[in-house]
Parts: structure tokens; C-alpha cells; sequence
């Protein structure tokens, strides 16, 4: 905790965190899933919260909702005062620009360069023609080389992203989510797919976005003791309800045996 | 040594015991569904080489005309070679006729391409349209639409690259749309994510994805556009044909054959060419 403190002290830049603020949120899919059932919370700016669930809990869902990727059937949601529940088209893509999104399958084009994969993060902020071009500002460029660094990567910049290690890409993907310069970082389940010393570092580097950054970060775990490690707050989903929010320092093993419906196992854990 | 080695027999012995006794889940139904097919195919030949209903397929006429047949080989075998600079430019038309057909179609199939496959394309009725479009365009083979655009517009040059135009966007745009709806929607989903329009999605991450398979289906058409630009001619849509065509009318077969082996030598080169660039894609 002492060096989180240091580190704040060295905040480099402050774009002003956004809230997320829901009020009776439900998501039914067209298939018939519900998988958000009236869901009412307030996320504050800067805060560094874990959405913790069994798959199929809706917590996937939840953050997905957050950027529109999955669009909302009932209630409210407003994120940093913005309406994004009837946000469409160009107040749609406005909005996700300034909300980073980390996935489980890091989620590059494995094609091409790291840089460029950096680059998709300003979408949002070019015109389609210099896109269709292939035309990147040199003020762009320079905010994906900050991005690259920051998370200590950029001597990968001009690899192919496919050739990197699953640890490396979900760095390049946090790269990207950060060239957004973000308001908002959302993560689902961003160290699944990693091996238990990745996924540490990569949970790290998330906490430092939120620590150095101030950056609003929400993440989606299973694993108990990162939910524990690297959360200061912890929502707890169950078949698409909250069934817990509070600080994590409260969350004993029966609060997420309550959440899970079941008790705590040995694959709920990354270090056995 | 030994004594390790002969332990895990015993427990192999039991596996074996276990599997001798065991009763096999029932065999899927269905298995003389190949039987059908074969006995379908026997009969469909069987139909069309009968004098009444097929075709009255005989090897008569091989045997009747054997002396005929012959004597064309025999002047096939010797090529006048004198004839070899008079079938350069034609040749020459020919590969410029391939390589325009290729530029051009390249440009066209691009965007649609990516409009027409699904992952990347959210419009349902849009994507059926070219679909259909399509399947219809690479349904008819190129001579035919030569032939037609000859009488639209002049014998020529221009029928042809305009043929080979029409067939090539047919099937890269099928080819390469697969090739996309194939890939990982991932990538695609991180750049709506970050907040890009459908055009840039596509530009930025679906383009670099589906790259070598474009150029491969590319370098493919360019093979196909010499190979059928080479009997365009004969239906007047320019190149080397239009020369096969005159050749063969005054059965200079001496001279055909000429053109047979030089565009066999080009085909092959263009093989060559082509494949090793491939090797360097992926």
C-alpha cells in the first residue's frame, strides 16, 4: 500500500475519471436470456472495482453494457453524464472513445504490427479517410509510442502482434485501451488466458492505470484473491443481480462463497 | 533395466481383457448412402451414353479418322519456328490484357469485399444483394460474356479485359469474404470498442488480417486471366486467340503448335512467379 501512495504522488496525466451510474439496468438478449435483472449501482470516479461471478453470472454482460457493445432493454445508464442507455451511432462512438476496453483474448489483429494495433485505440478520435489511408498524425503515433512505454513494450512496436507472448499482447491490448486516453478502463476477465506471474503483472499494470492515472477501472475476475489483491471495491454478481457491494477488505471467503453459491475451490484461486 | 519394463504389462494385459469384453455403442446409421451415390453416378453415365437419350458417344469416329488425327500431330511435332516473332505481340496483348483485368478487378473487389462478408457487415439485405449478384456473375463463363461484349462493343482488347473483369470480381469477392467471415470477430469487436465507424473497423483491423489471402486469391485470378485470356481470341475479344483462331483456320497446326508451347512456357514462368511469392505471405 506505501507504494501505491508513492506512486499517486508521480500522477503523470489526469483526463477526469467518469462515473458509471445505473438505475434498474436490465439486458435480455434476443434469444430470450436475461442477463441483467434491474441492476441499480454507482460506480465512483477513480475507483478500482472487481466484478466477481461464476460464468454465466451476467458480469460479462455488465461491462459490456458499460460501452453499448450490448445494448440495454430496460432503465437507465449514464456514464460520466453522458445517457449512454439511448446513445446511437456518432454519440455512440464519441462515448466508447473515451472508454478503454481490455478482453479476455487480448482481441489484436494478428497480422500486423503492435503499433498499429496501438493505433485502432484512436479510432475514435481520427476521420475515416486518414484511416482509409492508412495516414496516422504524428501526434498519434506519439501518444501509442507513451501508451507502449508505459506499460513497457515499446521495443515491440514495429513486431508483428502475433508474434508476441499472450502476456505481451494483453499489454499491447492495455496499450490500446490507454492510447483512447481513457476516462474508463473495462476489462472482462483480462488475465484468464495467462500464466499465474502474467497475470500479476498484467493486474499491476491495470492497478497502476487506476493508482498513476486516476483512470476509473472496472475489472471482471474469477479468482478470488486478485479480486481481493488488486480491487478497493468488489461487486459480486449472481445470475445477473448484485448480490454483493462493498469493500473488498469486507469480503471474507463466506461473502464469496455467497456469491458463488457454492464453496470456495481450488480453481477459484490463482496462487494455490 | 528389465524389471521396470515388464511392470506395466500386467495393467496393459487388464486394458486389453477390458476392451475384449466390451460392447461397442451402435454403428450410425445411414452407411449405405455411398452405395446410392455410386449407383446414382453408374446410372446417370450409362444414360447419356445411349444412342437414344445421350449424347451417341462412340469411338467410331477415333477409329475412322485415326490417319487424319495423325497427320495433325505429326505437324504439331515439327513448329515452324519462323512463325515465333509474329506470335509476340499477340502474346504480349494477352499478358497485358491479364495483368489490366487483375489491376482492375483488384480495385473493385477490395471494398466489396468487405461490404459483402458478414462478420465484418451488419446489413443483412445489403449482404444477400451482392451475394446473389454474385453467384450470378460467376455463373456464366467468361467466353460467353466476351462473346456477348464483343457485339456490345467491337472486336478488341477491351471485350476481353472487360470479361475477365467481370469473372475475376466474382471470385475474389467470394473467396476473400469467406476468407473474413473466417476469421476471429475479436479484433473486430476491440475496434468497436474504441469506438470506430464500420469503415474503419475494416481498414484498420479486418484488412490486415484477410491481406494474404487477398494477394494469394489476387496472384490465383492473374493465373486464371492468362490462361483463359489466351482463347478470348477466339471469339474476337483480342490477344493471342484472335491468332489461334487464324492459324487454325488455314490448319497451320505447324504454327499453332508454336503458340501451344509458348504459352505453356508462360503459364509455367507465371506458376513459378506466382507461388513463390505466396510462400513468402502467410
Amino acid at each position: 500500500m506505501t507504494q501505491h501512495t508513492a506512486e499517486v504522488g508521480a500522477v503523470a496525466s489526469a483526463s477526469a475519471p467518469w462515473a458509471i451510474r445505473m438505475r434498474d439496468v436490465s439486458v435480455r438478449y434476443p434469444n430470450g436470456v436475461v442477463a441483467l435483472k434491474s441492476i441499480s449501482m454507482d460506480i465512483e470516479p477513480g475507483e478500482m472495482v472487481s466484478v466477481v461471478g461464476l460464468s454465466g453470472s451476467g458480469k460479462s454482460s455488465l461491462i459490456r453494457t458499460i460501452n453499448g457493445l450490448v445494448p440495454i432493454t430496460s432503465g437507465q445508464l449514464t456514464v460520466g453524464g453522458h445517457n449512454l442507455g439511448e446513445a446511437k451511432g456518432r454519440e455512440l462512438r464519441r462515448l466508447r472513445g473515451e472508454i478503454g476496453m481490455i478482453f479476455q483474448g487480448f482481441n489484436l489483429a494478428g497480422r500486423t504490427s503492435v503499433l498499429n494495433n496501438v493505433l485502432v485505440g484512436r479510432l475514435a478520435h481520427t476521420s475515416t479517410w486518414r484511416t482509409l489511408l492508412g495516414v496516422h498524425t504524428a501526434a498519434d503515433k506519439q501518444i501509442a509510442f507513451d501508451a507502449l512505454e508505459r506499460v513497457g513494450i515499446l521495443a515491440k512496436a514495429w513486431d508483428r502482434a502475433s508474434s508476441l507472448s499472450g502476456g505481451q499482447q494483453q499489454r499491447v491490448a492495455i496499450a490500446r485501451a490507454l492510447s483512447q486516453e481513457p476516462h474508463l478502463v473495462l476489462a472482462d476477465e483480462p488475465v484468464a488466458s495467462l500464466d499465474p506471474p502474467t497475470a500479476h503483472a498484467v493486474m499491476r499494470d491495470l492497478r497502476r492505470i487506476n493508482t498513476e492515472l486516476g483512470i476509473t477501472v472496472l475489472t471482471n475476475l474469477h479468482l478470488v484473491d486478485l479480486a481481493r489483491e488488486y480491487g478497493t471495491r468488489l461487486i459480486g454478481l449472481r445470475a445477473g443481480e448484485v448480490v454483493y457491494d462493498g469493500s473488498v477488505d469486507d469480503a471474507s471467503d463466506a461473502v464469496f462463497e455467497e456469491i458463488y453459491g457454492r464453496s470456495i475451490r481450488a480453481e477459484d484461486v490463482l496462487d494455490r | 533395466m528389465t524389471a521396470p519394463a515388464s511392470v506395466p504389462a500386467p495393467a496393459a494385459t487388464a486394458k486389453a481383457a477390458a476392451s475384449a469384453s466390451a460392447t461397442p455403442p451402435p454403428r450410425p446409421a445411414g452407411r449405405w448412402k455411398p452405395w446410392l451415390a455410386f449407383g446414382v453416378i453408374a446410372l446417370i453415365t450409362a444414360v447419356t451414353l445411349s444412342p437414344q437419350l445421350g449424347i451417341a458417344f462412340s469411338l467410331d469416329a477415333i477409329a475412322r479418322n485415326w490417319q487424319n488425327g495423325a497427320a495433325k500431330i505429326v505437324q504439331l511435332l515439327q513448329p515452324d519456328w519462323s512463325f515465333f516473332p509474329r506470335t509476340i505481340p499477340p502474346m504480349l496483348e494477352t499478358l497485358e490484357m491479364a495483368v489490366i483485368a487483375t489491376a482492375v478487378s483488384t480495385l473493385i473487389a477490395l471494398p466489396l469485399s468487405l461490404w459483402a462478408a458478414r462478420l465484418i457487415n451488419p446489413h443483412r439485405v445489403g449482404r444477400g444483394i451482392v451475394r446473389v449478384i454474385l453467384n450470378i456473375v460467376r455463373a456464366v463463363p467468361e467466353l460467353l460474356y466476351a462473346a456477348i461484349l464483343v457485339a456490345m462493343v467491337g472486336v478488341g482488347a477491351l471485350p476481353g479485359i472487360l470479361a475477365l473483369v467481370l469473372f475475376n470480381v466474382g471470385i475474389i469477392v467470394k473467396l476473400v469474404s469467406e476468407a473474413i467471415e473466417s476469421n476471429d470477430a475479436g479484433p473486430l469487436e476491440a475496434a468497436r470498442a474504441a469506438g470506430g465507424t464500420q469503415a474503419q473497423i475494416n481498414r484498420a483491423v479486418a484488412l490486415p488480417d484477410v491481406w494474404p489471402s487477398f494477394v494469394n486469391q489476387v496472384l490465383y485470378v492473374l493465373e486464371l486471366n492468362v490462361r483463359s485470356g489466351t482463347v478470348l481470341g477466339l471469339v474476337g475479344a483480342g490477344g493471342i486467340g484472335l491468332l489461334i483462331d487464324a492459324v487454325r483456320t488455314y490448319f497451320r497446326y505447324d504454327q499453332l503448335s508454336v503458340i501451344i508451347l509458348e504459352v505453356l512456357v508462360v503459364v509455367i514462368l507465371l506458376e513459378l512467379v506466382s507461388s513463390a511469392i505466396r510462400k513468402r505471405l502467410v
